[in-house]
Order: structure tokens, then C-alpha cells, then sequence
């Protein structure tokens, strides 16, 4: 009952976006608000909370990202709200946006909540699925193509995963019949099952598939070139909900794959995310827009939680995951206001507020944008100690000691490099170009608002008890 | 029997690899999901497993019949190009596709002992993934891509019926639902392009 | 014995109704008034006692190239599989001999275009040595793998255990080579994807246009042995592919074959009446298909019914 009632304000929006109606776009919003409300619901329920027997569970941790997205979820909208007065936009490819936003919820509902690896993949290519069309709410050429690029990148990341999961499924039914696909079921079991190499080849292909949709290595500049297509909304959710419906998934897995042969595990992903933070950080160094510059840090953002995990340092994950959830969509919101003066401009962008309100919101973003590089007040920084912190700490149990090390000044340095530039584009941001008169309306200073308040909250005391408390 | 089927199963993405008109891309493609659901019926009723039966008939049902039809429409309706053309040109392709088989098998051929079930199956479904594969490289128009990742669908539904007798009959539901919406929407999407 | 050169003689006899059958056939199916399906007889009646033009800038070559053309082709003959059970057969000649005998023919055919000295003759030679080339690979693979079906490498005791027991288990292998067999039935006696028997058009035409200035006798031979050609290809086609029949007793068996041979030119006269010519750069895909076909066999026997 209760994911009828996870996904109820889904489908009424989705029902309601197939009427004419000339109120229809204050409609929806206030729509878009009711997600939040089974959502609280469901954390403040005991855990781990079975739906259905068992193909859903929710458990602290999904729940944990599920509020997390459902929060997103309220700032892009409030970010919708002005949209027109941003970019060109018909009143059509609105109502379709939310017609597609309501797809792409319940799609999410049912992956993050989901316990069964195929029920897993049905939500994620759902939510994949109805992106591609929110991509397509921009009319021009560019969007179109990259729609379509999207649409093929995807299912071929999304046939990966099913594939892997093939096999992972192959690898245990002999012992677990049909329950096989369960991840609960799975982990206690893992092992007994009598062929991890094949558990591991399909571990290996899953998390290809994986790394491809979040635009790791072979395809670094493919997700930050449909962001760059699409409006900024849709930006925003794909940097902050999407990806998360995927990292959950990750989690599940890796997991799993933890407990059959952790060293094996650990090098794979090591190894791959070397190679595309090595690939990202001189991507970050080069770019010249905001879009490509906040999406190829989600990148690398992504690449911190990853490591983070596999090194046991499942606090530390997932506080940075919550942070960039926050702060990334945050900032792609605000390039609404920041390219409303041209689209490749950096310098200048946080001068010529006007009122308490432009004031506030530059400085909001400039905070913003200090945090995502992990600057002191911020949840980054310090998940980022607590991730350094366990990786040395795993490295003391292994024998490569000193590789895992020296593997991680090389990563430092390759951080050190984004650091930089994202502190030279914020310079240049608040002191040089000319002061540009900027109008903030009241909806993206609440949005701003929201965030602020929201990745405050990740730093209360009750949120690091409740975090550490996931995984022991 | 199976065997027979399996192999047409792979020879139809052969001849899809190199056809170079939408409408054959198109038959090849319904061919090919005919085959696989009779290979599913076929393992169906060789296990005798009610899930599998019923998979099999919906795959003929919708695979093989309303999904190339709507393809063929949405194609004449959107005024799609008709004539695709191989970015890899053909020679290489046929030297390609061989080796791709032949590394499936190598590949394969250590699972065997693993799975209970006949591994060349396996390889096969396997290879058939890596030729969907090459089908979307190889082409740059957006309609061959789109058959090739139904294709790699079905490839992929190979792999579930003959290395695990079939998923879960709830996933395998879900699974049909997705290939609709995803036909949806790529129908929606050419419509867009054709308003504009 | 007896009954094995009735066989040849019959085969001989039945080539160019063959050829005259597709043609009439294909006349009907275009709504025109067919032609006698005797008519090839007639023409080569007719080339018989029309006077032998020679070109001045041609060699011996000419002289000796025709019958070195049909020589290769008589001979294979001999080793073609039997009809019907207990027939004598050379047992001991396999498909390679076979597919070098062919290639011989089609050499001489070659270098009888090129020896005329004309454009034509060199333009048509080269896109037959063109195909030719690309049909070779095919075609050893393909009879090599119906020869592991068949658990024989000569081509007669492969058709007489296909017809004993079939290896059910094969089927997919064996219907691979099949469609490659026949795609290289079309190719290598210039039916329509790949060439045009009837046009004299310069653009298109292979066969024709090494022939273009050969008259009278040496024409008549020339045709004959392209009918014989086809003849081969269509019997080597029935008795391995459609392996039916051959354990009936003699006569009826002998009808089956024949009925079989007129089934597979109604089949090739089809695809000529629907099909329309590949472009010349167009032909290494259907061959390439016919190549990988070929190949898939080979790897099937090895992956499947195992």
C-alpha cells in the first residue's frame, strides 16, 4: 500500500498533464510538492521496512536517498517556475516535462526502493527511458541530437547492466531458485554459490554499465554534453536524482562483491576510476561553461563516492553523496541565473546583484561553489577526510600498502588540480568583467534557500548518527 | 531443434549486419524475434515451465508483431531514410564478425563447466549481443540504432532463457513493459522531429 | 555402369532445356509471350553452321580457349554424385577437385575475353576474375563443411549418407551452407544479382561481355558449357542440399532429380523476375554474405548439436 502511495502523486501528475487546462501550470508544481509527504512518511518508519513481499524493502538507506531526491525533486521545481522567463520554452514542452518528470518518479520509486536486482533494472531503464524526452524539451537542433545520443549511450549502459545482472542471476540460482535476483537474499548467501568467477564477470559488466551512464572513463564528455543540450532543469535532475538511483544500485553490488573477493573488487574499481578522475581533471581544466564545468564535477564527484564505498568507508559516502545531491543541482539551477547574460561567460557572473534578495542569492552560490571543492565548512570536506581517512585505513590491512598510497597522492594531485580551477573560475567570477545588472526572482532565491538550509542539516549531529548507523 | 533455431536466431543479425535498407533491417529484426520466441517456447516446453510458455508468446505477440509493424509505420509516416549505409565498410565487417564469434566461444568455453545448460548457447547469445553492438556502431542514422538496441534486447533475452531457464516471470512482465515505453517513446520523439 | 553414362548423357542433354525453362518462365511471369523452352536446341543448331569470325589481333589463344573452356566441365561431370542408390560413382574425387576443375573453365573463359583485344573482353574478364576470386573462399568452406556433415569429403559419399541418414541434429549448419551454396549458384552462372544473362548494356555485363565478338562454333560451345555449368552447380545443389529421393528405385528416382533440377530453375527464374541487378561494387556483400554464411556452418557444426 504504501508504494501505491509513494507513487500516487506521480501518476495523478501524470494523469493531470493530459488535460487542457489554462491553470494546469500552477497545477502541477503543487503537485510536485505532494512527493515529499509519503516520502517523510516512509523514513519515519521502522526499518528495514518490507512492501510487497519482499521485492521492495526500504531500508535506512534508500530511504536516506530517496528523501534526499525527493528534496531535489522540489527545488528543480521551484526552479521551473521562472523557466520561461529564462530560456525559450513552449507552454507545451512544459506540460510534457511534467508528463515525462512523472514517469521518471516512479521509475526512480521503483529502483531505489527496489530489492530484486531485475526489479532494480525495470525502474532505472523506466527512469532512463523518460529522460530522454526531458532532454527534448529544448527545441533546438543540438537537443535533439544529443536526445538521441542519449537514448543510444543509455541502452547500450542500461543492456550492460542487464546483461551482468544475466549472470549474477546465472551464478546463484543453483543454490537460490528464483530468489536469486534478491540482494538481501544474495548477500547472506554469497558464499555458498559455487562460481564467483561468474558472479564477478557479471559484478565487472554491471558496473561498465554502470560507469557508462555516469560518464566514466570511455565516455567522459558524453553526459557533459547532454547537460550542456538540455535546459537547466533537466541538468539538475540528472546530476541529482538520477545518478543516485544508479549509486544505489552500485552500493547493492558492490557490496556483494565485496564480501565474494574484496581485493579483486577493490583494484577493478580502483583502477577504472584512476583512470577517468586522470581523464576529468584536465577535462575540468579545459572547460569554458558552466554546464560542462558543473557536470564534469559531478563526474568527479562520483568518482569520490564510488571510492569511498569500496573502501569501506560507508559514512563518508554517503555524507559526500548528500552533499553533491545538494549542492550540484543547486548549481546547475543557478546557471539559470549566472548564463542569463550569455551562455560562455564565467567572468563577472557573481557582480551587479541588485537588493537584498540578488545579494543574498550571489552569495549563496559563491558559497555554493566553494563547497563543492570540499572548502571547510562544507559536508565535503569533511567526507573527505573520513573517505581519505578509511582508504588508508584499508590500505594498512593489505599487503600493497605503500601502492595504495602512493595511488592516492597521484589522486590528490589530480583533485589539487580541480581545486585550482574551480577557485580561479570562482576569482574570476567575483572580481573581474564587467558588473551586469542580474534580476533573481524570488523563486530561485527560495531554491537557493532550500539548498543552503538543506546541506546545513548534513551537518547536524543527528544526521552523522543516522548516517553511521547504515553500515555500522 | 533448438539448435536449429539458434542458429537461424544468429544468422538473421548476420544478414542484418549487412542489409542496407530500413525495411529489411526492419523484417530481419521481426525474424529474429519469431526465432527467439520459438526457442523459448521450444526450452518452455522442454522443462515444462508455464512462465517460460507464456514469455515465449508474448515475445511472438509483441517482438514479432506489433513492434516491427509500428516500426514500419512510424518509418513511412516520419518519412525516415530509407537507404543506411555501413559506416564499417563491408570487408572488414567480414572478417569482424567470424572473429567476434569465435572470441564468444573462447569466452564461453570456461562458463561451461558452470552452468548446467549447453554453453554454446550461451556463446552464441553472448556474440549475438556483440553483433547488435557493431549494428549500432556501424550505422549513423537513428533507425538502425534503434532496431539495434532491440536486437541486443532480444540477444540479452537469449541469454536469460538459455543460461538461467528464464527469469523471474515479474522481471521478464517488467522487461516487456520497458521495450513498450521505450517504443513510445522513439515514436514520440520522430514525431517532434517531423512537427519542426 | 550402363545406367551411370545414361546419367551423364541425360544431364548433357537436360542443360540447355534448364536454361531455356528459366528464360520462358521468366517471360510468362513479365506477361510477355514465352519462348519455346526448346529454344536453346535451336540456337545451337543455328551457331553451328554460321560462319567462324576471328578477330585479327587474337592469338591461338582463341582457337583453344572454348574447348579448354567445356573440357573441364565434361570431366566434372563424371564426378558428379549419383541418383539414386547403388549407381556407379567415382567415389574417391572430393569437392576441391571439383572446384578446381570450375575454376579452370572459368580461367580460359578469362583469357578467351582478354585475348580479343577489345575493351570489353579485358572490362568483362576482370570483373569475372573479380568475383570469381571472392566466390572461391565461399565455396571451399562451404563444401567443406557440408563434408563434415556428410562425415566425407567426396562429394558422392556425402550425398549418399546425407540421403541414408540425415544429421537432424546438423540442421542448422547444413541450411547455412545451403543458403551459401545457392547464393554462389547465382554468382557463378551470372543470374541476376549478380550479373545480367541478357543485356548487352556495357555497364553491367560480365558474362556477355568477355563473348561479345566470339560467333559460330565456338559460341555454340561457349553457351554450351554455361549451360553445363549451370547444370553441375544445380545437381551438386539437389543432391547435397535437398538430399530426397535418392533411395527410391531407379526410374522414379531419376524423375525426383529432374523435377528437382526444374524446381531450382522456377526458383532462380523468381529471384530473376524480382530481384534487380547489384550494383558491381554491390557484389562483395552478397558474396561476403555468402562467405560468412559459409563460415557460420563451419563454426555451428563445431557450436551446435554437439
Amino acid at each position: 500500500m504504501i508504494l501505491f502511495y509513494l507513487i500516487a502523486p506521480a501518476l495523478i501528475m501524470f494523469v493531470l498533464s493530459f488535460l487542457h487546462h489554462r491553470l494546469l501550470n500552477r497545477i502541477l508544481p503543487i503537485t510536485t510538492l505532494m512527493i515529499l509527504i509519503p516520502i517523510v512518511y516512509l523514513f519515519g518508519l521502522e526499518k528495514p521496512y518490507t512492501i510487497i513481499g519482499n521485492y521492495w524493502v526500504a531500508t535506512q538507506l534508500n530511504s536516506y536517498i530517496l528523501l534526499i531526491s525527493s528534496i531535489v525533486a522540489i527545488g528543480v521545481t521551484f526552479a521551473l517556475v521562472t523557466l520561461k522567463r529564462r530560456v525559450r520554452i513552449e507552454n507545451r514542452s512544459y506540460v510534457l516535462f511534467y508528463r515525462f518528470f512523472a514517469l521518471f518518479w516512479i521509475g526512480l520509486i521503483i529502483s531505489i526502493l527496489a530489492n530484486n536486482m531485475g526489479i532494480y533494472w525495470i525502474g532505472l531503464e523506466m527512469a532512463t527511458l523518460s529522460t530522454v524526452y526531458m532532454i527534448k524539451t529544448n527545441q533546438s537542433k543540438h537537443a535533439s541530437k544529443e536526445a538521441w545520443n542519449y537514448m543510444i549511450v543509455g541502452a547500450i549502459a542500461i543492456s550492460l547492466i542487464l546483461f551482468g545482472i544475466i549472470l549474477i542471476y546465472a551464478s546463484a540460482k543453483p543454490i537460490l531458485g528464483e530468489d536469486a535476483m534478491n540482494f538481501a537474499l544474495l548477500q547472506e548467501h554469497i558464499n555458498e554459490i559455487k562460481n564467483p568467477f561468474l558472479f564477478e564477470l557479471g559484478f565487472v559488466i554491471v558496473s561498465l554499465g554502470m560507469f557508462i551512464k555516469m560518464g566514466f572513463f570511455p565516455m567522459n564528455l558524453w553526459l557533459a554534453n547532454i547537460e550542456r543540450a538540455s535546459f537547466y532543469p533537466v541538468a539538475a535532475l540528472f546530476s541529482g536524482i538520477l545518478e543516485s538511483a544508479i549509486l544505489v544500485g552500485f552500493f547493492h553490488f558492490s557490496t556483494i562483491a565485496i564480501e565474494i573477493d574484496r581485493g579483486a573488487t577493490f583494484s577493478f574499481v580502483f583502477i577504472y576510476l584512476s583512470l577517468t578522475l586522470f581523464l576529468v581533471s584536465f577535462l575540468i581544466y579545459r572547460s569554458k561553461d558552466f554546464m560542462r564545468l558543473f557536470s564534469l564535477s559531478g563526474v568527479e564527484h562520483m568518482i569520490l563516492i564510488i571510492l569511498f564505498w569500496i573502501s569501506g568507508g560507508y559514512y563518508a559516502a554517503l555524507l559526500h553523496f548528500g552533499a553533491h545531491a545538494f549542492l550540484k543541482p543547486a548549481l546547475f539551477l543557478s546557471t539559470g541565473v549566472l548564463e542569463s547574460n550569455g551562455q560562455y561567460k564565467i567572468s563577472g557572473t557573481l557582480r551587479g546583484y541588485q537588493g537584498w534578495r540578488g545579494k543574498s542569492f550571489a552569495v549563496i552560490v559563491g558559497l555554493f561553489l566553494l563547497a563543492i571543492i570540499g572548502l571547510p565548512p562544507s559536508p565535503m570536506f569533511f567526507s573527505e577526510i573520513y573517505g581519505f581517512e578509511a582508504i588508508i585505513h584499508l590500505a594498512n590491512q593489505e599487503d600493497y600498502y605503500l601502492w595504495i598510497i602512493a595511488a592516492l597522492i597521484v589522486l590528490l594531485l589530480l583533485l589539487s588540480i580541480i581545486f585550482y580551477k574551480f577557485i580561479e573560475i570562482y576569482q574570476s567570477m567575483r572580481y573581474e568583467g564587467e558588473a551586469e545588472s542580474k534580476i533573481v526572482y524570488t523563486n530561485e532565491w527560495s531554491f537557493a534557500l532550500l539548498f543552503l538550509l538543506a546541506t546545513l542539516t548534513l551537518l547536524l549531529p543527528q544526521t552523522t548518527t543516522y548516517l553511521k548507523a547504515i553500515y555500522g | 531443434m533448438i539448435d536449429f533455431f539458434i542458429g537461424l536466431f544468429l544468422a538473421s543479425f548476420i544478414v542484418a549486419l549487412f542489409s542496407g535498407r530500413l525495411y529489411k533491417l526492419i523484417f530481419w529484426y521481426a525474424f529474429n524475434a519469431l526465432t527467439l520466441g520459438i526457442i523459448t517456447l521450444l526450452v518452455g516446453a522442454q522443462i515444462d515451465d508455464i512462465a517460460l510458455i507464456i514469455s515465449g508468446s508474448i515475445t511472438l505477440i509483441l517482438k514479432a508483431g506489433i513492434i516491427p509493424f509500428i516500426l514500419k509505420r512510424s518509418a513511412k509516416r516520419f518519412h525516415l531514410k530509407r537507404e543506411i549505409t555501413s559506416n564499417i565498410p563491408i570487408q572488414y565487417s567480414i572478417l569482424l564478425v567470424p572473429s567476434i564469434i569465435i572470441f564468444t566461444l573462447y569466452l564461453a568455453e570456461p562458463m561451461s563447466s558452470m552452468i548446467g545448460v549447453n554453453s554454446q548457447y550461451i556463446a552464441i547469445s553472448i556474440s549475438s549481443f556483440f553483433l547488435a553492438l557493431i549494428l549500432m556502431i556501424e550505422h549513423k542514422n537513428i533507425a538502425p540504432k534503434i532496431i539495434a538496441f532491440l536486437m541486443m534486447e532480444n540477444a540479452l533475452f537469449l541469454l536469460g532463457t538459455t543460461a538461467t531457464y528464464g527469469m523471474p516471470m515479474f522481471i521478464e512482465l517488467g522487461i516487456f513493459i520497458d521495450v513498450m515505453i521505450a517504443i513510445v517513446i522513439i515514436n514520440l520523439l520522430f514525431k517532434e522531429e517531423a512537427i519542426r | 555402369m550402363i545406367l551411370y553414362i545414361l546419367t551423364i548423357l541425360l544431364l548433357l542433354l537436360i542443360a540447355p532445356l534448364l536454361t531455356g525453362l528459366i528464360k520462358s518462365i521468366k517471360m510468362f511471369l513479365l506477361y510477355k509471350r514465352p519462348v519455346s523452352i526448346f529454344q536453346p536446341y535451336a540456337n545451337f543448331n543455328k551457331l553451328l553452321v554460321k560462319e567462324l569470325v576471328i578477330s585479327h589481333e587474337s592469338s591461338a589463344i582463341t582457337h583453344l580457349a572454348p574447348w579448354m573452356i567445356l573440357s573441364p566441365l565434361l570431366v566434372t561431370l563424371l564426378f558428379l554424385p549419383p541418383i539414386f542408390q547403388g549407381a556407379y560413382y567415382i567415389g574417391f574425387v572430393d569437392a576441391f577437385t571439383i572446384i578446381g576443375l570450375l575454376s579452370l573453365s572459368t580461367f580460359f573463359l578469362m583469357l578467351l575475353g582478354l585475348d580479343g583485344g577489345n575493351a570489353f573482353g579485358g572490362m568483362g574478364s576482370s570483373r569475372e576474375a573479380f568475383i570469381a576470386s571472392l566466390v572461391e573462399p565461399a565455396m571451399v568452406l562451404t563444401i567443406f563443411s557440408v563434408g563434415l556433415i556428410g562425415k566425407n569429403l567426396g562429394v558422392g559419399n556425402v550425398a549418399l549418407n546425407l540421403s541414408t541418414h540425415f544429421p537432424v541434429e546438423h540442421a542448422a549448419s547444413f541450411l547455412f551452407a545451403g543458403l551459401s551454396f545457392f547464393i554462389l549458384l547465382l554468382a557463378e552462372n551470372g543470374r541476376l544479382p549478380i550479373d545480367n544473362p541478357e543485356t548487352h548494356l556495357e555497364l553491367t555485363m560480365v558474362h556477355e561481355a568477355m563473348i561479345l565478338d566470339i560467333s559460330g562454333l565456338y559460341l555454340a560451345i561457349i553457351e554450351m558449357a554455361s549451360s553445363l555449368k549451370f547444370v553441375i552447380f544445380s545437381s551438386l545443389f539437389v543432391t547435397l542440399f535437398i538430399p530426397y529421393g535418392l533411395n527410391l528405385i531407379a526410374p522414379l528416382a531419376l524423375l525426383v532429380f529432374v523435377g528437382k533440377l526444374i524446381l531450382v530453375s522456377m526458383v532462380v527464374a523468381l529471384i530473376e523476375v524480382n530481384g534487380a541487378k547489384l550494383r558491381l561494387f554491390k557484389v562483395p556483400n552478397l558474396l561476403g554474405i555468402a562467405i560468412v554464411f559459409a563460415f557460420l556452418s563451419l563454426i555451428t557444426f563445431y557450436l551446435l548439436g554437439v
